[in-house]
Parts: C-alpha cells; sequence; structure tokens
C-alpha cells in the first residue's frame, strides 16, 4: 500500500509532464496551411443562395459562377463565357461558353443552362433587373444568345452577376428548394446552413477556375456584440466592424477599409400634395419639399464633413451623388463648404419668410415636414437627427421619424423626405432613381421626379453604342451645364454620405486589392474571395 | 413624534422635494435635450456636462430629466386611465351577480398572462407610440385595483351603518355621496399612485424593446435602449445615470403612495 501511494502521484506527474510535452511539440511543429476561414460580416440572405430571386448581386455568389466577371477599371473579363460580343443594333449578345465547366455534382453545364437562368430570372423579378431580356436561347452546346427589347447598355451588368443555375428539366435542375440546397459551378458547395447561426461550405472539386485559397469557409451570423466577442477571444479571421464599435476590437487585428458608394442621402418628394396616392394607397407629395428652393437650401447648409464624423465615426467621406467617383458619375459636383448664409438667401429670395418662433413660412404654410427612417438603423437615425439639428438655425424644421419598413412604404414613402441608402457597381441605379417612368415604382424614384431634358440623357445612355458615350450621358443627367438631377440642377436629394466598410482581420490574411463596394456592409467584401491568401506559415 | 414617524414624514417630504425639482428643472430645459455639441461627443462627466454626453454631443443630464419628466406625465396618464378603468369595473360588478361574475372572469383571464407580454401585445399591435404605451399600460394595469375596489364595494353594501342609513330612506345619491365616496376615494388615489411607479417602469421597458416611445424622444426607455450600444466600448455613464434617475423616480413615487397609504390606514 505505501509503495502504491507513492508511485500514483508520481505516475500522474509524469502523465502530466507527458502530455504538457506532446503539447508543446504540437505547438512547435510548424503549422499547417490555414483550411478553414471563419469569417463574420453578416449579410445573411433571408431567402437562400437562389440567384433568381436576387443573390449574389453583390458579392460574389460563392456556389454559382457567373459569364462574365468585372475587372476594378470595369472592363468585363472572361469566366463561364470565354467569348462574348454585342450586335450593332445593339439588340443581341453572343457569348461562348467554356466546355469544361462542372457543377458541383459532376454535371456539365451547358448554353441550355445559361439559357433557363436568364429567361427564369426574368419571370421571376427578383433584384436581378432583366426587365430589358426578351429572351434568352441555347444556340448549341456552348453558345447562348440573349436578345433585349430595346438597346440597354446596363444588361452587361447582370452578366456579371447572375449566377447560372441548372436548368429545371435536368435531373439535379433548379426547383423551388433551390435557395437552400444550391448547386452551381461557383468555387464553394454547401455543406450547412443552420439559419440565423452560420453557413459552412467547402471547396467545389469541379471547379474550373483557380484552386480557392481555403478548403472550407465558416460564414457567422453573429449579433454586433458577440461578433465583437468572438474576435477579441480570437475565434474570428474576419469580422465587419460597425462605426461605433471600432475601438472596441483588438489592436492586434488589422484594420481593413472598403471605400465604397454605399451612400445615405435624404430623399425629396418632388411634387406637391394633391390629394392623390399611389397604388398601394400611400399619398404622394409634400408642398415643402416640392419647393426646389428648399432643397438648394437644404443641400448647402448640410455639413457633411460632421456628419461623416458624427455618424459614421469618421469611417465615411462626403457624398454629393449616388455614385461619386464612378465613372458615370460627374467628378466635381462637389459642393463648398456648407454656406448657412448662402443657404438662408435662397429661402429669402424664394419667399420663405422667419415667423416669430424662428420657423419659415411661405404663404401661411410653415417649413416643417418629416424626415422618415427605418426603424434599427442607428447610423440612419444619427444622420437624420444631426441634419435636422443642422437645418434649424436655417429656419427649417425637419422632423426626424422611426418607422419600420412596411409603415415607410405604406404612409411614408412618397410624402415625407426619406433617409435612403443605394449605391451600386451599375448605373442602372442612376436610370431607376431618377427617370420619371420610374416614379413612384416601389424604392425606386419614390419622390416622384421628373424632367424631360433628364429622361432623354438617361435614355439616350441606355441606347448608346459604347460604354464610354453611355457615360456621358449619365453625367449629363446629373448636370448638362442647365439642367439635371444633381445639386446644382433640380437637387432631387441631398446625399450625405457614403460610408467606409471596416473591417477587422487576422494579421495574417492578405484579402489583396479591395474594389469600391456597393451597398450593405459586409458580404461586398467577398468579391475578390479567390485573391484572399494566408500569409502565416 | 416617535423616530419611525419622523423619518417616513422626512423621507417623504425629501421623496416630494426631489419629484418637484426634477420636474421644475426639466420644465426649463427648453431646447436643451435636443442641443448637439458635435465637437463634445461621447464626453464622460464633467463640469460642463454633469451626465457626460451621448454620442451626437447631447448633453445626457438634460436628457435624462427630459425623459423622467416624459415618463412622469406618460406614467400619470396610465395611472389615472388605470385607476379609472379598475373603478369601471368594480362599479360594473355591482350590477348584479352576473355582471359580477363577468368582472372577476375578465379580472383573472387578464392577471394569468404575464404582465410584460400583455403590454406588448397590446402595444404592438397599436403601432408603438406615446398614445400606444399609455393605453397599453392602462389596460393592462388595472385588475388589482379594480380586485381591491370591487371587494370594499362589496364590503360597503353590507355594510350595517350604509344599511341603517338605507333603512332611514336616505336616497341612493346621499348614501353615495356620504358613503360611498369616502371610503372609496382613498382607495382610488392610493392605488393610482402605487400603480405609478409600475406605469412608469413599464414605459421605460416598452420603449427599451422598441413598441413604446419614438426614438426621437428622449424617454429613459430610449437613452437606455442606445446606451446599449456604447456599453462595450466602455461609456457607462449613458446607461447609469438614466437608469439611476429612474430608479430614483420610482422609489420617490413609491414612498409617497405608501405614505399616504398608511396616513389613510390610520384614520
Amino acid at each position: 500500500m505505501p509503495t502504491a501511494l507513492r508511485t500514483k502521484p508520481r505516475l500522474r506527474s509524469v502523465s502530466i509532464l507527458a502530455g504538457l510535452s506532446v503539447l508543446c511539440l504540437l505547438s512547435a511543429s510548424p503549422a499547417t496551411a490555414k483550411e478553414t476561414l471563419t469569417l463574420a460580416i453578416g449579410g445573411e440572405p433571408e431567402q437562400g443562395f437562389d440567384p433568381l430571386i436576387g443573390w449574389g448581386q453583390y458579392g460574389h455568389p460563392l456556389f454559382q459562377s457567373t459569364l462574365l466577371t468585372q475587372g476594378e477599371d470595369f472592363s468585363p473579363r472572361a469566366a463561364l463565357a470565354t467569348d462574348w460580343s454585342l450586335s450593332d443594333d445593339r439588340r443581341t449578345w453572343q457569348l461562348t461558353l467554356r466546355d469544361d465547366v462542372r457543377f458541383a455534382d459532376g454535371t456539365p453545364l451547358t448554353a441550355e443552362d445559361v439559357a433557363y437562368t436568364f429567361n427564369a430570372a426574368a419571370e421571376a423579378g427578383g433584384r436581378a433587373d432583366l426587365s430589358a431580356l426578351k429572351h434568352a436561347e441555347a444556340v448549341n452546346e456552348h453558345r447562348v444568345s440573349l436578345t433585349l427589347h430595346a438597346p440597354r447598355i446596363t444588361f452587361i451588368d447582370q452578366l456579371y452577376s447572375l449566377g447560372i443555375v441548372p436548368a429545371a428539366n435536368r435531373d439535379n435542375g433548379y426547383d423551388e428548394g433551390y435557395g437552400r440546397k444550391p448547386l452551381g459551378s461557383g468555387p464553394y458547395r454547401l455543406v450547412e446552413w443552420q439559419e440565423g447561426e452560420q453557413l459552412i461550405v467547402e471547396r467545389n472539386p469541379y471547379f474550373t477556375g483557380p484552386t480557392p485559397p481555403f478548403e472550407r469557409l465558416v460564414f457567422l451570423f453573429t449579433g454586433e456584440d458577440t461578433t465583437l466577442r468572438a474576435a477579441q477571444a480570437g475565434e474570428v479571421d474576419i469580422a465587419s466592424v460597425p462605426p461605433a464599435l471600432d475601438d472596441a476590437y483588438p489592436e492586434t487585428m488589422q484594420r481593413l477599409v472598403m471605400q465604397s458608394i454605399d451612400n445615405r442621402g435624404i430623399l425629396f418628394p418632388t411634387v406637391p400634395d394633391r390629394g392623390e396616392s399611389a397604388s398601394n394607397g400611400a399619398p404622394i407629395g409634400n408642398d415643402v419639399t416640392a419647393d426646389p428652393a428648399i432643397r438648394y437650401a437644404i443641400n448647402r447648409a448640410l455639413d457633411r464633413d460632421t456628419l461623416v464624423e458624427v455618424a459614421l465615426n469618421g469611417h465615411g467621406r462626403a457624398a454629393f451623388g449616388p455614385a461619386d467617383g464612378l465613372p458615370w458619375s460627374r467628378p466635381n459636383e462637389t459642393l463648398d463648404a456648407p454656406d448657412l448664409e448662402r443657404a438662408a438667401a435662397i429661402l429669402d429670395d424664394a419667399g420663405w419668410q422667419r415667423s416669430n418662433d424662428g420657423l419659415r413660412e411661405k404663404d401661411g404654410q410653415p417649413a416643417r415636414f418629416r424626415l422618415s427612417y427605418p426603424s434599427g438603423d442607428i447610423t440612419r437615425q444619427w444622420l437624420a437627427e444631426a441634419s435636422a439639428e443642422m437645418l434649424r438655425p436655417l429656419g427649417i424644421d425637419m422632423q426626424p421619424t422611426r418607422r419600420p419598413w412596411r409603415e415607410l412604404r405604406r404612409e411614408a414613402m412618397h410624402k415625407d423626405a426619406v433617409l435612403f441608402g443605394w449605391g451600386s457597381r451599375s448605373p442602372q441605379e442612376v436610370y431607376t432613381l431618377f427617370h420619371s417612368r420610374h416614379a413612384g415604382d416601389g424604392y425606386f424614384n419614390s419622390g416622384f421626379y421628373a424632367n424631360d431634358t433628364v429622361d432623354n440623357h438617361l435614355d439616350a445612355a441606355q441606347a448608346a453604342a459604347s460604354v464610354e458615350q453611355a457615360n456621358r450621358h449619365w453625367r449629363n443627367a446629373q448636370w448638362d451645364g442647365d439642367t439635371g438631377y444633381g445639386a446644382r440642377g433640380d437637387a432631387a436629394w441631398a446625399w450625405l454620405v457614403n460610408l467606409d466598410h471596416v473591417y477587422a482581420a487576422d494579421a495574417c490574411l492578405d484579402v489583396g486589392e479591395l474594389g469600391i463596394a456597393p451597398h450593405g456592409h459586409g458580404w461586398p467584401i467577398t468579391a475578390n474571395l479567390l485573391d484572399w491568401r494566408w500569409t502565416c506559415p | 413624534m416617535s423616530q419611525p414617524r419622523l423619518s417616513a414624514l422626512l423621507s417623504t417630504a425629501l421623496a416630494g422635494l426631489l419629484l418637484a425639482s426634477a420636474l421644475i428643472a426639466a420644465a426649463g430645459l427648453g431646447d436643451t435635450p435636443r442641443q448637439m455639441h458635435f465637437d463634445a461627443r461621447l464626453t464622460p462627466p464633467n463640469l460642463d456636462f454633469w451626465f457626460g454626453t451621448d454620442a451626437l454631443g447631447r448633453d445626457v443630464a438634460a436628457r435624462t430629466l427630459a425623459g423622467l419628466t416624459l415618463s412622469f406625465w406618460v406614467g400619470s396618464l396610465a395611472a389615472l386611465f388605470g385607476t379609472l378603468i379598475a373603478l369601471g369595473m368594480a362599479l360594473t360588478a355591482m350590477l348584479g351577480p352576473r355582471w359580477d361574475a363577468l368582472v372577476s372572469l375578465v379580472i383573472d383571464t387578464l392577471l394569468s398572462v404575464p404582465h410584460l407580454l400583455l403590454l406588448l401585445m397590446i402595444a404592438f399591435a397599436l403601432g408603438g407610440g406615446t398614445h400606444a404605451v399609455i393605453i397599453a399600460v392602462a389596460l393592462s394595469h388595472w385588475p388589482s385595483l379594480a380586485r381591491v375596489l370591487r371587494a370594499e364595494l362589496l364590503h360597503l353594501r353590507q355594510a350595517p351603518y350604509v344599511q341603517i342609513s338605507q333603512a332611514l330612506g336616505k336616497s341612493r345619491g346621499f348614501i353615495v355621496r356620504h358613503h360611498w365616496i369616502p371610503q372609496v376615494l382613498p382607495h382610488c388615489l392610493v392605488g393610482a399612485l402605487l400603480l405609478f411607479p409600475h406605469a412608469v417602469l413599464h414605459e421605460a421597458a416598452l420603449s427599451f424593446l422598441g413598441v413604446g416611445l419614438s426614438a426621437e424622444q428622449p424617454a429613459i426607455g430610449v437613452l437606455l435602449g442606445e446606451s446599449m450600444r456604447h456599453v462595450s466600448g466602455g461609456d457607462w455613464w449613458l446607461g447609469v445615470f438614466p437608469g439611476a434617475g429612474l430608479l430614483l423616480m420610482v422609489l420617490c413615487i413609491q414612498r409617497l403612495g405608501e405614505t399616504l397609504r398608511r396616513a389613510w390606514a390610520a384614520r
């Protein structure tokens, strides 16, 4: 017994020592290449990973591949299609596909699948705007032709973003449940999706492009605080950082700042209240914001740099248009420093006089209107409240009003000023925001802005023979020296800020050259996912 | 004066004084709770801003006072309406045994549903906002008081002095004026005062959860909701001061109600 008593502790210490040495050995041995990358960047699609209803319009479609990809200079590059051409009448696209492309189950991808995808997406009417498409047709197994109703220069953007799905008439074809079990020819295939929690994907062995750098990706769909805790515990490799929490993220993580055209701005109803309402019953028009003088004055009075500091914690730039810095936006369409005196003079000249309480009035109509913003969005709330504060000295009472999206659509969208956010890598957005054809068309041009000259410029851009020519027309729509939708023209909006998308990433992660992000903080950073590298051993 | 009575009197006076000074101070605030100091955002408490500033550079002290005033009025209205409903229901129960059974059933049903759940459902169904909070709090807080009032009225109906009064041929109006009101009114007042802290707390809870007062109003619940975003950043003053203010106000009102109840009980 005494010997047993003596040997037991010794045995225990020996085994502890052995365990420790194994641990030391393990940690000392060179680490294998990083196989699993954990991302907490949000962006979980409610309706699943179905390109036909909008998946992949922002960021990388992950499971599917697209016909073309877009270079950083906005030029088209080969992807599924190796060769492409647009007919002289600019109504027919002809594309030749690679002949070695396979879906993740090993079956070949053919022109039939491409034609099916385009026709079905046009019919589905999702986020992909295929209204210009007449029909898509497989010419042979590897050739497809896309015919348009009318020339539409922005149609090419769908070739960059619409992921190809297997045709419905195949064994493994598209069906209603596709969004939850996506099958495509993209770099990754789905392993598991626990909705509201996480998405796990792994390399698609049949992917024909360069081998993706990571065997497995884990996307965590956690709230802001949980993501922060996970980052502090070293459990995520890259996380999207809300401006307010920037300081709380660990110093050891590198900050990646992705410039964006993810903008926020104030949309004004540009028509007076005539008692009309839209098809969903939402009332149209606002007597105060219908006066261009009010819109000019607001545009000149707002201190956008301060808004960036206050609402974005400095992570952004002042915005003056829907696509600042992009080729289809005028480069110098900015306003000088905020000028309250000039703004006041504009209002005085237009007949908006100060009453005793400091508020301006014109013909008995006080300069008071609501600025609605969607509930649950703290950045928009801060922008709305700070903007309202900036206009108060001017004698304009802009009342920030939080509304749920449903209420905003039903009651406010056409009669209140609304704090909206847009930002797309396609000029199609400019068309839908400012063409009178889209007046009252859902969120597009919800202020009922209409200017025939601007319409003509926008139509000319869509029918242009080249992207360069189209860009000239897009820019003229903003300001052609005489009129335009921009701040110098009709000032249909007061654009406020472009957000910087901030991410905290492990110091070993090299994400390459990040482009300019569209609307939506999160998924857009995956656009160049295949260029990412792990630099540590 | 005995020691406990003296301390009760002092604490009640202090509570009243605190409450009054908060309301008076808030009345003189004007635009201050809304004013933004863009160059002094998220500053900790200092001599200029006693309670610090929030993310938009607004004075937390001014916003807390404004929030307490807002809570006070919302709570007052909700407590008033709640008491009126309770009184109405108690009187309805007096109409006959069937009515009594019906009222009791409603009271029991409402008491069996968790308070906050009922509040949330009503406020949500009404679309949020000040009116929704007042209606939700009033509709969900009357049953306990109604039960007390009903018992009191039942007791009164059987009370010998009321029956004697009836036998002496006094009119119904006389009995109500001279016997019912003097008995029931104190219960109503005390009930309303004791209902008030609940109303205030639940108003804050609803606003905190986003179905109460709108985000543009500096309600205490809204301030607390906003502060949650900054807890991770260590900006403690955004939550601590409004929270402490709310607690203090509720304690003050509870003190007043309690003193009033005891004073009447002693009579």
